[in-house]
């Protein structure tokens, strides 16, 4: 609150065009990175404001239009300065438009805490892991965003863009509904705690372009509109949480050894 | 893009011409961000190409013998470099309208249910 008086009177003493020696008079030597990047603009630029910028830094907001504090005061300051030094939001803007999510998500911990939304963490990439393990006669139910699906070894599934993962990555997928195996079945309340399904993300590609035709007869309506969904693909290696059956592998290949040995001998 | 491990993506032809105004975009894309693309796939073969009087376009060659074309002409260099990321991200594959989004090969654990089943 206190720094959002300071700038508006830094502002209001700015447009009545008080230059910098009486603005650091009223103000004091302010060395938060802020005021600097406002003060630098202001200087440069404070014979070429127009009338209709200063009343735009100076007047008060009548409109009903809510944004947030900080956004408010940037755009501000953007229209009346032509290009102030405003960090994160001009670069968005500024840009061609088409791609309006370009937020930069600087910590880790707020990539960790998007992904929790979507029920996945990330796990570091893939050198020489022996992931792709042959199948194993396990499933589990698991939930990614608003998807769920029946997952088993080796299975491949199709999800909405994962944000912050990129290919060859090992994803772990927290979310696990139940899980299952020949012998035992284990049902969550709603999620299995210390259950895991571990993935690696195969690609991220574009869906084949889907065609959104609308059209109002005898009233001269017609749009058609082109949309490509944006997919992941996982391919799952391990599920974990549950007992798994070691017996079918051992067993299939004295049998299958023996068959062929059979059909050489009657062969021969 | 990569099966079990495996980058897909084989070689990808960065056509441009030198005097055309089209090319504006790829020409700054190859000076600016091409280098840092290069760097971050080693596995990728990127081969520049001149061709004079034309438009510009990526051509993209997949280990499934698919190759896909794109033009890129009056692009800006952030545009060009989302598309070479998005055509290393892809598998080869034709694209088609998904049948389901989840393929297996294994498709039931405990036995499929009918109603003469009893536990």
């Amino acid at each position: 609150m206190a720094t959002r008086r300071f700038l508006r009177a830094l502002c209001r003493h700015a447009a009545a065009g008080a230059d910098l020696v009486s603005l650091r008079r009223h103000f004091g030597a302010v060395t938060s990175i802020r005021s600097r990047s406002i003060i630098r603009p202001a200087i440069e630029q404070e014979k070429s404001l127009r009338h209709r910028d200063l009343w735009l830094l100076s007047s008060r907001r009548f409109c009903s239009v809510k944004t947030p504090e900080d956004d408010d005061m940037e755009d501000e300051y953007e229209e009346g300065e032509g290009g102030g030094d405003v960090d994160e939001v001009s670069d968005g803007e500024m840009a061609a438009g088409s791609r309006p999510h370009k937020r930069e998500y600087t910590p880790e911990e707020k990539e960790a805490e998007a992904s929790e939304i979507g029920y996945k963490v990330i796990g570091p990439l893939e050198r020489s892991d022996r992931v792709f393990k042959a199948y194993e006669p396990v499933f589990a139910v698991v939930q990614i965003g608003s998807h769920q699906f029946k997952l088993s070894n080796r299975d491949c599934i199709f999800t909405e863009r994962l944000k912050f993962c990129e290919v060859n990555d090992k994803v772990i997928l927290n979310k696990v509904l139940l899980l299952g195996s020949p012998a035992q079945t284990i049902v969550g309340r709603p999620i299995v705690p210390e259950a895991s399904v571990h993935a690696v993300v195969e690609e991220h590609a574009l869906d084949a372009k889907v065609i959104i035709f609308k059209k109002k007869r005898r009233k001269n309506y017609r749009r058609t509109k082109g949309h490509r969904q944006e997919l992941t693909k996982l391919r799952i290696t391990d599920i974990r949480g549950i007992e798994k059956p070691e017996i079918p592998i051992t067993k299939e290949k004295p049998v299958k050894v023996a068959l062929k040995q059979e059909k050489v001998a009657e062969a021969a | 893009m990569a099966l079990r491990g495996v980058w897909q993506l084989q070689k990808l032809v960065v056509s441009y011409c030198n005097w055309g105004g089209s090319s504006r975009g790829i020409r700054a894309f190859m000076e600016t961000k091409l280098p840092a693309f290069q760097e971050k796939n080693p596995q990728l073969e990127i081969v520049p190409e001149l061709i004079r009087g034309q438009h510009p376009h990526l051509k993209a060659f997949c280990k499934n013998k698919n190759q896909r074309v794109v033009c890129v002409k009056n692009m800006t260099p952030d545009d060009i470099l989302l598309h070479s990321t998005r055509l290393r991200n892809a598998l080869g594959r034709k694209v088609v309208k998904l049948k389901t989004r989840h393929v297996t090969k294994h498709p039931t654990v405990q036995g499929t249910w009918s109603t003469d089943l009893k536990f």
